[in-house]
């Protein structure tokens, strides 16, 4: 529903943009903060017990080549029931990896991480998904009823509050596109979710819509609110902020600084059940 | 609190009926009263002078040209003037009450020497404590260059100190550091909801209907209400009473055409204005799939029962439209109607009654999703207003106004069975607002005159509806773990009988302004105005959209409430070829609302559960100088401010937004200059130019990136701490009548405009992202106008 609206914001940006360029900007330089992809995604029809935590450094805005790997931190998630206890290893390279974790549907977990003598945690329940029952292509469908979009299908399941999160990355693009969709207006409905990429008129925009051959690779997230919200403003601001968008704010992830409470992380502590699957355009 | 403001209120109750009293311990003395109109189409004149040669005795004629002078027995001459009209007198025996209605002529452009006059009112008045307020006059307005062809009433206001815009592409202006929903917009009295057609590319006045346009930009007399910064009030023409005229254009995007003639054996007369843009229409020859386009009617006719009592009936209609490939429409508009009953008690006193409706809409079609959105706001008004023309020291303006409003924030309808969304309601809102005022212009001594009033407000938000209860009664709850605000949890439901009122508020309004006269050519003034705000728009994004709600106050959102402090220096020089306005201003509001990081507004029922209470504040200079007359006529206007708004937690809990600490308002700019002029060179050529200088609007901007899920996240720095490049165009405009036999009745006129004449980019936006190719970060200007010509025709017959 919110894409729609949203949608709308972009039209009248674009309706009324005549002009766009790069230009230079001066901004302003944030202290660095440690950032937290501790993304423990339990992919349908696997054990789950593979899992890795990124750690890194926030950059300047236009910074292009520090290594942001962070090293030498210790990384620990806490099954909150069992008390059960999954020590992520440092392979130093800014990833930290367990093959021993036990995901269950429900339960609520913490994680623990201690960097430059700086204690971080963060609490997150791990959330189901439903299945994906159809994938297909169509035309109709879409901002643009003449370009080719994917549809995935699924039903929302009767009880109110589900939240999803979708990445989609053609093969052969840089960079993923997310989407995020709530309930609220088709709660317990089947839903047919579609994915366009639109054709611009703007000579710059080198992206091309979907022709047969293009693979599409889809993942589909069930999440909590509370990430939800969050991943919802990031996905806003993600190619900036226009005109009609709502203005852009700082977000803050899960991840709190017990030693230091002004210095908290980015990032998110969230556990999800996904779907991945990929489909080639015909 | 309330026994205080009450045992005021009977205070000054008690010095105005003292005050009366002493003012008619006065000589014999007779009235003459009537009305001011143009000899060539029978419209009334509003600020038109009419004075007693040789006296101070003098008044301005109000909004339906009605004057009423009151002197002591005697011969005087009685002088009529207005801008760019002959200037009239006659004798006058005064030794009874009389009516006298005065037609007078505009100069005729055929006259070897033209002399562009300004209005008496455009020049310094030094004897009126009216501060603070701009009335241009059409003819002032239509000298400037405009944007594709299109006399704009709004971009012309903002070329004067104190008034600015948010930018390009962005509707509605902004007063003194006020926000756009504080402004209270009125056509022929009606409320009007959204000003402009195309994201403020064009207004929604059509300058032809248009007879005047007055801004209150503090000092607002307390005959208006309900709004804390600014009162914009325009006034339609009557229609020409005397013959049938035809007035039009022909543009580039758009065209317009009025009609105006006599009706009921010249007791009365109509006028009909229509104007469209085809923009729309050649883009579908041309195959494009995406159109725009907006038209609008306005609409007014009168009717004279007799010499004391006349009847108007105004109307408008307005709408945009948008078409995207047949997926997506969006449609919006305002559209108002007013009665009118001018009724004239007796020679002193003037009343006028108003029934008025109003109404904004928007709808959504989104084919592509199978649903459609609709949302309006309707308002229903009665006012009644009086002036009693006391004596030539007093004068009292009272009366009374209510208005209903009925809110539809949003319905989604599936427009299609197998459609995945389901139909949804969001609850209606109904509410009552209520003023009584009254108002007295007392001319003190010689020198020193003061306007003094009180209005009382009252509002209720009526039931008929359930609320949520919060947990705790928060909506909004701080997590202090992580630092961030949070809506909160909903624990039940209250329901409102219809009949009752959820909640009622009530405030009084004090209002002064002082002015004294130094000497002949200058003077000083000083206003206090206190005003409050029951209804609110909602609006989250950088530039507020046809798309935002309004909500009134209640159980969740407390009423603005604004004071403003103003003091001023007006001078004229050169025999008032020029003049000189300065004022300084500091103003403060309670209340205003503010959003929460991630605030979410579109089809959001429960608004209180994104928003925190706050207040702001905003302070400056003004300075205008004019120069009233010659072949070159104009203005340079400065303005340097500061607007600013913050936001505790409250009961919410925690700092608040952006730690509660001051941080400046989207449309606060430091600086902001604007020179206009018009230069007439001969019957044939005249040319104008405008030049307008800013300093850019606040912007969040990022401070720092971090990687993400594969991407380069934008972690963004504090609310508006950076800012836009500055602003800066110049606009040039040539107009050329073409030769024509006297007795021709078609009157044709060429305007060739050149809008942002050094194709300056100036930025609308500046977005901040990853190029999708290298993924390095990059900043992205979007600019709307580049330099954009213009041909026009202009023809009245």
């Amino acid at each position: 529903m919110n894409r729609y609206i949203k949608f709308t914001a972009l039209v009248f940006t674009i309706l009324i943009a005549s002009c766009e360029d790069v230009i230079d900007v001066p901004v302003q330089n944030a202290p660095t903060r440690l950032v937290v992809e501790a993304s423990l995604d339990w992919e349908k029809g696997t054990t789950g017990n593979e899992q890795t935590i990124r750690l890194s450094n926030s950059s300047a805005f236009f910074d292009t080549t520090s290594n942001t790997a962070v090293t030498g931190a210790s990384v620990k998630v806490t099954n909150d029931s069992s008390g059960a206890e999954f020590i992520f290893a440092d392979q130093n390279n800014g990833e930290y990896a367990t093959s021993s974790f036990v995901p269950i549907i429900g339960q609520s977990y913490t994680l623990e991480i201690i960097h430059n003598g700086e204690m971080y945690s963060a609490q997150e329940t791990l959330m189901a998904v439903p299945e994906i029952t159809d994938i297909f292509q169509d035309v109709e469908d879409g901002f643009d009823d003449e370009i080719l979009e994917a549809h995935i299908v699924f039903t929302d399941p009767p009880e109110e509050g589900n939240y999803y999160f979708f990445k989609f990355q053609k093969q052969g693009e840089l960079l993923p596109d997310f989407e995020v969709g709530d309930d609220e207006f088709v709660n317990g409905n089947e839903i047919d979710w579609w994915y366009e990429i639109e054709e611009s008129d703007d000579e710059t925009d080198v992206r091309q819509p979907f022709a047969a051959g293009d693979v599409l690779d889809i993942e589909m997230y069930g999440v909590s609110e509370a990430f939800y919200n969050y991943i919802d403003i990031l996905t806003d601001q993600i190619g900036g902020v226009g005109l009609f968008e709502a203005t852009p704010v700082s977000v803050k992830g899960n991840c709190i600084n017990l030693t230091n409470p002004e210095n908290y992380a980015h990032g998110y502590f969230r556990l999800t059940e996904v779907n991945r699957t990929s489909y080639t355009f015909e | 609190m309330k026994k205080r403001n009450s045992k005021k209120l009977l205070a000054f109750g008690s010095w105005l009926f003292f005050l009366l009293l002493s003012s008619t311990a006065l000589a014999q003395s007779y009235t003459l009263n009537g009305t001011i109109t143009d000899k060539s189409n029978g419209e009334t004149l509003f600020g038109a002078s009419v004075f007693l040669k040789g006296t101070t005795i003098g008044v301005i004629t109000n909004e339906y040209g009605f004057y009423s002078i009151t002197a002591p027995e005697g011969n005087y001459t009685l002088t009529i003037s207005y801008l760019g009209y002959s200037e009239i007198s006659q004798e006058v025996a005064l030794t009874t009450n009389q009516k006298l209605d005065f037609e007078i002529s505009e100069f005729s452009t055929q006259l070897e020497e033209v002399v562009v006059t300004a209005e008496e009112p455009e020049r310094a008045i030094l004897k009126k404590p009216e501060m603070s307020t701009v009335k241009m006059n059409i003819s002032t307005v239509k000298q400037m260059p405009v944007f594709l062809g299109e006399v704009d009433i709004l971009k012309s206001l903002q070329m004067l100190p104190g008034v600015t815009n948010n930018g390009e592409g962005s509707g509605g202006f902004h007063v003194r550091g006020g926000a756009q929903d504080q402004n209270l917009v009125l056509l022929d009295e009606a409320i009007i909801y959204n000003t402009s057609h195309m994201f403020g590319f064009f207004s929604v006045f059509n300058a032809d209907a248009i007879k005047d346009v007055k801004l209150y930009k503090g000092g607002i007399p307390a005959r208006f209400g309900g709004r804390v910064s600014s009162v914009l009030d325009v006034r339609q023409k009557d229609g020409n009473n005397k013959k049938f005229a035809l007035t039009g254009g022909l543009g580039i995007i758009s065209s317009r055409l009025t009609a105006e003639a006599p009706l009921f054996k010249d007791k009365g007369s109509f006028l009909i204005a229509g104007r469209r843009s085809y923009a729309d229409l050649i883009l579908k020859a041309a195959g494009e799939k995406n159109s725009a386009a907006f038209y609008d009617l306005n609409l007014k006719t009168n009717y004279a029962i007799n010499q004391n009592n006349k009847l108007f009936l105004s109307g408008y209609f307005g709408r945009d439209n948008f078409d995207i490939g047949g997926s997506f429409g969006a449609s919006y508009g305002n559209s108002s109607g007013n009665l009118r009953w001018n009724h004239i008690f007796n020679d002193k006193l003037f009343s006028n009654l108003s029934a008025i409706v109003s109404k904004y809409d928007y709808k959504l079609d989104l084919s592509v999703a199978q649903f459609d959105w609709l949302s309006s706001i309707n308002n229903y008004n009665l006012k009644y207003d009086l002036k009693y023309y006391f004596s030539d020291k007093f004068k009292l303006d009272f009366g009374a106004s209510g208005i209903y409003y009925d809110f539809d924030p949003g319905q989604i309808r599936p427009t299609s069975e197998t459609s995945a969304v389901n139909p949804l309601k969001l609850d209606r809102k109904k509410a009552f607002e209520s003023g009584v005022y009254v108002s007295a212009e007392h001319k003190l001594t010689s020198k020193l005159t003061a306007q003094y009033g009180l209005r009382y407000s009252a509002f209720s938000r009526l039931g008929g509806q359930a609320l949520t209860d919060y947990a705790n009664n928060q909506p909004v709850v701080y997590n202090p773990t992580l630092g961030i605000y949070e809506r909160g949890t909903a624990i039940g439901e209250t329901d409102y009988e219809k009949g009752d009122a959820i909640e009622t508020f009530g405030n009084f309004e004090p209002r002064l302004a002082l002015a004294y006269e130094l000497n002949e050519v200058s003077s000083i003034k000083a206003g206090f105005s206190r005003a409050a705000q029951y209804i609110h728009l909602l609006s989250n994004t950088s530039s507020a959209t046809p798309l935002d709600v309004w909500t009134p106050s209640g159980k969740f959102i407390k009423p603005q409430l604004s004071n403003q402090y103003a003091l001023g220096y007006f001078r004229n020089f050169t025999d008032k070829v020029y003049s000189l306005e300065a004022e300084i201003y500091y103003k403060t509001t309670d209340n205003r609302i503010d959003y929460i990081d991630g605030s979410d507004l579109i089809g959001q029922n429960t608004i209180e559960t994104e928003i925190l209470n706050g207040e702001s504040r905003a302070y400056g200079l003004e300075l205008l100088l004019r120069k009233n007359e010659g072949k070159l006529t104009g203005w340079i206007a400065y303005t340097l401010s500061k607007s600013e708004q913050r936001t505790p937690g409250g009961p919410a809990g925690g700092l608040g937004i952006s730690n509660g600490e001051w941080y400046n308002t989207p449309y606060d700019r430091s600086h902001d200059i604007s020179i206009s002029g018009a230069y007439r060179l001969n019957d044939k050529f005249s040319f104008g130019a405008n030049l307008v200088f800013q300093t850019g609007r606040p912007v969040t901007y990022p401070n720092g990136q971090y990687e993400y899920e594969g991407i380069s996240v934008a972690s963004y720095a504090d609310r508006n701490s950076d800012r836009l490049p500055a602003y800066h165009r110049l606009d040039l405009s040539v107009n050329y009548k073409p030769n024509r036999k006297p007795n021709n009745r078609l009157k044709g006129e060429w305007v060739l405009g050149i809008y942002n004449a050094y194709n300056r980019k100036n930025a609308a936006s500046i977005s901040f992202g990853q190029n999708v190719e290298t993924g390095a970060n990059e900043a992205t200007r979007t600019a709307i106008f580049g330099i954009v010509p213009s041909l026009t025709y202009n023809f009245k017959f």
